[in-house]
């Protein structure tokens, strides 16, 4: 166990270091959270009872899609996967260090929001809190196992970065938190419910667990995990 | 002598394309063995299938040891510093942090630096120390001097003998044939996926031996190939003295090993 903890924390500082997920992480969230949060809460008043659901649900959406694909392709896209296999290290070890580094941080983030934004912006805090966190835990980790596939399925970064987009912005365009999921097209609806954010931030605002809203987060995670499998088989080839 | 590795009828194909055919080969206990070929030839399909980081179709590869592997081309995350790069190896292997070798590495001159910013030749020897946390028996080193200047191609030599000298068997793949004359105790040339010479660096020397006598009179320069020394000399002394020219110079040209080498690898 000693150097699975060691490789974590190594992992952790690596992240640090290479600013990528620093920058998707803290960064660009809180920032975001700065300049959104005041002008949703001036405009909607309303909006501070969700304010601090909705700015998570970017944040680590963001974190997620954004900052954790490109550590993946550097690790299984190069020589690097050849050098650990080489010498003794399992082939899913990168990806189980830089997903338990992630978390970290993500859920590092989303306290900090959790904490600023009542004080900034009068935001109302989750009636449940544990509630509140075990929901986060659970989005975390699903939008790091869909993250994941990015990471292991695309060869550079160039491309990662593209198809990372791709699924960031629909996911918060069409999740509920800009503005609610009722206002807009059926179909735009329906295309929204296929990523996680959506269904992420609604378990984050209803402070209760319903079947209805954790079994499709259930369901992209065990997908994810499978896929995630079958392109570490790929890879190890 | 006891094997450190046996091959016996490795094939490897991809697709209708016969990489590996039949190979046939043992490395020796506490040898350092050359892996040679041109580009093509299967040296980094054989060391790979050996290394068990590729699939083989057929034959069997006996390995009596533990391995440790410095590729070719190897890389690690850029921001990982060297140190902390042996650490997680050494941990993850369950083995202690050899720091007598690391120092004979010069592993601490960069240890807080990270991979990014190391030179080609101090990745090289991070990648070698990498290769020494599982404490091996058995070291692949794959074109260990690539890219390295004289001073850095040097100092690595040195470790590669103070490897041997306690007692680690050696698989080298090089395109430098100094570096295999001063390093190697047997070479295997490979050539279409066939073993076409195995043996020691005097008998590929041997085996290819080819003079080129140059001869050069008052008037002319003349040539002759040879693979007799002794007899062309002479007769080509006496045919001079016949006819009555004076002989100014004649230069012997023994063929470099760079030269053996091609002409087995190629099958001349």
């Amino acid at each position: 166990m000693g150097a699975f903890f060691y490789g974590v924390s190594l992992q952790w500082k690596l992240d640090i270091r290479s600013k990528t997920l620093l920058i998707t992480c803290y960064i660009v969230p809180l920032f975001f959270f700065a300049i959104m949060g005041g002008i949703f809460t001036s405009i909607m008043p309303e909006a501070r009872y969700t304010l601090i659901q909705s700015m998570t649900t970017f944040g680590v959406t963001m974190g997620a899609l954004i900052g954790l694909p490109p550590s993946l392709v550097e690790i299984y896209s190069s020589d690097i996967k050849k050098v650990y296999k080489a010498n003794g290290v399992p082939i899913y070890l990168g990806l189980v260090l830089t997903n338990i580094s992630a978390y970290i941080h993500l859920f590092i983030m989303s306290i900090i929001l959790y904490i600023a934004a009542p004080l900034a912006f009068n935001a109302k805090i989750p009636e449940h809190p544990s509630m509140y966190f075990l929901s986060l835990a659970i989005f975390i980790a699903v939008s790091l196992s869909i993250a994941s596939i990015i990471g292991l399925a695309v060869k550079d970064q160039a491309k990662t970065s593209m198809f990372s987009i791709i699924i960031f912005i629909p996911s918060t365009m069409l999740s509920g938190i800009m503005f609610p999921i009722e206002l807009l097209p059926k179909s735009f609806e329906t295309i929204g419910k296929l990523f996680p954010a959506s269904w992420g931030y609604k378990q984050l605002t209803e402070n209760i667990f319903t079947f209805e809203s954790l079994l499709p987060l259930l369901l992209f995670f065990v997908s994810a995990i499978v896929v995630c499998n079958i392109l570490l088989r790929r890879i190890d080839r | 002598m006891n094997e450190a590795i046996i091959i016996r009828n490795l094939t490897k194909s991809y697709g209708t394309h016969i990489v590996l055919n039949n190979l046939d080969f043992c490395v020796y206990q506490g040898e350092i063995f050359a892996l040679l070929g041109i580009n093509g030839a299967g040296k980094t399909t054989s060391l790979e299938c050996i290394e068990g980081l590729r699939k083989y179709d057929s034959g069997s590869i006996t390995i009596n040891g533990i391995m440790g592997i410095q590729l070719q081309s190897a890389s690690l995350p850029k921001n990982i510093k060297a140190l902390e790069a042996v650490k997680l190896f050494v941990k993850w292997n369950k083995t202690s942090l050899d720091k007598a070798a690391l120092n004979a590495l010069g592993i601490y001159e960069f240890a807080k630096k990270q991979y990014y910013q190391l030179s080609t030749g101090q990745k090289r020897r991070l990648h070698l120390a990498l290769a020494l946390t599982r404490n091996p028996d058995i070291l692949f080193l794959d074109e260990p001097t690539a890219g390295l200047d004289v001073e850095g191609r040097l100092s690595l030599h040195e470790q590669i003998r103070q490897l041997k000298a306690i007692g680690k068997t050696i698989i080298l793949a090089s395109h430098d044939m100094t570096e295999v004359e001063n390093l190697c105790d047997r070479i295997a040339i490979l050539s279409n996926g066939k073993i076409s010479f195995i043996g020691t660096v005097e008998q590929l020397e041997t085996i290819g031996k080819h003079y080129t006598i140059t001869v050069q009179t008052k008037n002319r320069t003349e040539k002759y190939e040879s693979e007799n020394i002794g007899d062309s000399l002479l007769s080509l002394l006496m045919q001079y003295k016949e006819k009555g020219e004076t002989i100014i110079d004649i230069q012997i040209d023994r063929g470099s090993l760079e030269q053996h080498f091609i002409k087995i690898a190629k099958g001349a």
